[in-house]
């Protein structure tokens, strides 16, 4: 029998084509130039504090929050800012950014550059948070949300599951797994220095079942771990039934705890925080190493790339993203779209010429056979959308509905509740683009329900 | 600066879209036309062939003056039509009745509605009924080659011909017959019901080869079980009840479940995506409509077999079905 689990409603199986699984985590180098984003995670963008002119070490602060939601940003590398201004983000969108010219890699003085592994945790849990936040950690599974803000629940709420997300169900990608094989140990020190701060919650580690190397060696660290010090009894390592999304939050919340979040909740109300593995490294890296969140790893991947032209590269967040496609050997000749993050979610990049944020995950070369769209015939009612939808809503309803802007019966069939997956779009026969409908409809919505007096 | 294609995600789409679904789906009712080509021979073909072409051009034309759209008949619909209704036509059909069929299959039940996913009734089945209401006499009657050889040979030969076996039973049971002396008299079993039950329609001439169509569908993830499995059951179900009340009277499950084209309805005609409910829920309501009505019908209507009209029917109620049949959603038990 089988007793693996997944998310019960929905969900779509593309082909995994993890050509980069086996290529191990290179270190990228220096470019000549950086480019440093202020809208780098969720909510507010960061304030500048330096300004053209300023020399500035590697992992020193260069901008603050500005806001309840925001987080700091660091220099990536030491040399002197030439410009504080607007540029074009990788889907052209106008962001304040800092340049820096490289001079060389001097690092801020308290950095722990030493490989050892530090395994006490930290007794005081205040401490623990603000060194995530001073670190400027996001969440790295997408959303980029401020981590420490990910780690105080509001009053009233506890966590009571801790969910370390290592499914990485978009296909293509592979920085996660290459950092639960590379760096196992640290990932569970960050994932336990994360239970500490939330009181104590279950931890459980969840892993799809398409990457038996990962789970054994997150096993493996486990156990080494657990010889150290009882700060790992409580940890857990899960096996999960691959499908897409099992990454998103509310489908891991289901497919680990059997709980489902309400609508429009969090995952707080569940009884659930969820942290991607990237971002439990970079928590170790922040309270165990006093190290800033400066560096992330992403897959240089696609079909129209040999195997020996797949990468993983630790990057410095902030070189351009032509610079690493350049490092990697050019845009291949078939590629027409490049996409930033998996091909479910994530973005096509309009303008190569923009630099990498903190949640940048991939340069993935789509083909022209892979990726145009085709042309879209009539809905045939087959209902896979709806079957597809992790959310349990009905596409091709809410498209209807999209087109002649009935936002009342939108906002009754969940539009709001959309988690822009892609399921439905991805299967549907006739090649309808349901998201895009959906998305716009969705956003229209959600502004009506956040313009209504709360009471 | 290079010309990178910018569209919103997801940038991947799965394999299947409509044209390889109703692919599928030819390749389903395969076996069966395979069957019914080798037993029924040169007018088997004659009648596929005039099917299919009446079909295609019906709606070919249609689109290209009528309503002067791009033609769509690629994408395989019309021919998954055309090949139910020849099913549905009785061995050695006139090739006129045929003809009727298609063209009030696509330009009626299809092409008024908006065509491919706007329609409310199933085409096949509705041309089915309406030939059944216009024409009794040829569609109740079947004659069909004497064997496989004269089915094929070139010279014209010998027909048999008669009526199919529920029309046999319903018209035995009317005549005061207990059931167990109209099967034997007729040479009934089960096992030649599943293999080769020769006469009748074309689609029930074996159940094995539907089945094998199912079970193709079931392993392409074109259909889920739902449908069929629902109707099958309640047939099994209601038959079941009643038998035991009276077997002389009234006919057993396993004899309702292999006659009068119960597999090729509930395998290929209730399970049309455009034509039957989105939901898991309502499938199964839709499932248990058709089965009840189909035999209803049988048991105390006037027509011996029932599955078109109940699928029709059923047909009608979707929409109403669908509005009050939805998947459970996320969050929100
Ligand atoms: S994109 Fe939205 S509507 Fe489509 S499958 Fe995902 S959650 Fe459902
Ligand atoms: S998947 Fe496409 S064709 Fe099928 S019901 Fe949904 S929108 Fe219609």
């Amino acid at each position: 029998m089988d007793n693996k689990f997944t998310f019960r409603i929905g969900g779509v199986h593309p082909a995994d084509r993890k050509l980069s699984r086996d290529c191990a985590i290179e270190v990228l180098p220096l470019p000549e130039k950086v480019s440093v984003s202020m809208a780098q995670h969720l909510g507010a963008p960061a304030k500048p504090v330096v300004a053209p002119g300023d020399r500035v070490k590697t992992g020193q602060v260069i901008a603050e929050p500005a806001g309840f939601v925001s987080a700091f940003v660091h220099s990536p590398v030491t040399g002197t800012v030439t410009a504080v201004a607007s540029k074009a983000d990788l889907a052209g969108k106008m962001v304040m950014h800092i340049d820096i010219d490289v001079e060389k890699d001097e690092w801020a003085e308290g950095i722990d550059l030493t490989p050892e592994l530090v395994t006490p945790l930290p007794d005081d849990k205040q401490l623990i948070l603000d060194r995530i936040k001073a670190a400027g950690v996001v969440g790295l599974g997408g959303a980029t949300f401020p981590t420490h803000i990910k780690l105080c629940p509001p009053p009233g709420k506890t966590a009571e599951y801790l969910i370390i997300n290592g499914a990485e169900c978009e296909p293509y990608l592979t920085s996660d797994y290459r950092m639960m094989l590379e760096r196992p140990r640290e990932i569970l020190i960050g994932a336990a220095l994360m239970q500490k701060v939330l009181g104590g919650p279950k931890c459980i580690a969840a892993v799809e079942d398409n990457k038996p190397e990962a789970v054994e060696s997150l096993k493996d660290a486990l156990h080494f771990l657990q010889l150290f010090s009882k700060d790992y009894e409580n940890i857990e390592i899960r096996v999960l039934k691959k499908k897409y999304p099992q990454g998103g939050e509310k489908q891991l919340i289901d497919a680990v705890t059997g709980r489902q979040v309400k609508s429009m909740g969090l995952p707080i109300d569940a009884g659930a925080v969820v942290q991607n593995v990237a971002t439990s490294f970079a928590v170790y890296e922040a309270v165990q190493k006093k190290k800033p969140l400066l560096t992330n790893v992403l897959s240089v991947t696609g079909d129209c790339l040999p195997p020996e032209r797949q990468h993983n590269y630790l990057f410095r967040i902030g070189i351009p993203l032509r610079y690493i496609a350049q490092v990697a050997g050019g845009v291949p000749e078939e590629a027409v779209k490049i996409v930033s993050g998996g091909p479910m979610m994530g973005k096509a990049i309009a303008n190569l010429d923009a630099t990498t944020v903190k949640g940048s995950s991939s340069l993935l070369y789509l083909s022209a056979k892979q990726t145009l769209r085709r042309e879209e015939g009539p809905c045939i009612r087959c209902g896979k959308c709806a079957q597809a939808c992790p959310m349990g809503l009905e596409p091709f309803l809410l498209k209807k509905l999209a087109e002649v802007g009935d936002q009342q019966a939108l906002e009754q069939n969940a539009v709001q509740d959309c988690l822009e997956c892609g399921c439905c779009q991805y299967t549907c026969p006739a090649y309808l683009p349901l998201l895009d409908t959906i998305r716009i409809a969705k956003a229209d919505v959600l502004n009506l329900i956040k313009s209504r007096p709360k009471n | 600066m290079e010309q990178l294609v910018v569209s919103p995600s997801p940038h991947l789409h799965a394999r299947a879209n409509t044209a390889s679904i109703m692919r599928d789906v030819l390749i389903a009712l395969s076996p069966a036309v395979v069957v019914s080509l080798v037993f029924y021979g040169w007018s088997e073909l004659l009648l596929l062939g005039v099917c299919v072409l009446s079909c295609l051009l019906t709606e070919a034309l249609i689109e290209k003056y009528l309503m002067k759209a791009p033609v769509t008949i690629a994408d395989g619909s019309a021919a998954v039509t055309a090949v139910l209704l020849a099913l549905n036509l009785p061995a050695g059909c006139p090739w006129w009745v045929a003809v009727i069929g298609s063209v009030f299959a696509i330009g009626v039940v299809k092409m008024t509605f908006g065509g491919l996913g706007q329609n409310i009734f199933n085409p096949a089945i509705a041309a089915r009924v309406f030939l059944l209401v216009s024409f009794p006499s040829q569609m109740t009657a079947w004659a069909r080659p004497a064997s496989i050889a004269s089915a094929w040979s070139l010279s014209p030969v010998d027909a048999v011909s008669g009526a199919t076996p529920l029309g046999v039973v319903s018209e035995g049971l009317r005549a005061g017959l207990p059931l167990d002396q109209i099967f034997a008299e007729n040479g009934f079993s089960y096992a030649q019901m599943l293999l080769v039950n020769l006469g009748g329609s074309a689609g029930e001439l074996s159940a094995v080869a539907l089945l094998a169509g199912f079970v193709y569908l079931l392993a392409r993830k074109v259909i889920k079980p739902t449908t069929t499995l629902s109707i099958w059951l309640t047939i099994l179900g209601v038959s079941g009840i009643f038998y035991l009340y009276n077997p002389s009277a009234y006919t057993d499950p396993v004899f309702n479940l292999l006659t009068g084209g119960v597999l090729l309805g509930s395998i290929f005609m209730a399970t049309d995506y455009v034509t039957s409910p989105m939901s898991r829920t309502g499938c199964i309501i839709f499932g248990f409509g058709i089965g009840l009505q189909t035999m209803l019908i049988r048991y105390f209507g006037a027509y011996p077999e029932g599955m078109s009209f109940a699928i029709l029917l059923m047909n009608a109620f979707v929409p109403l079905i669908n509005r009050y049949c939805h998947q459970p959603k996320y969050g929100r038990a």
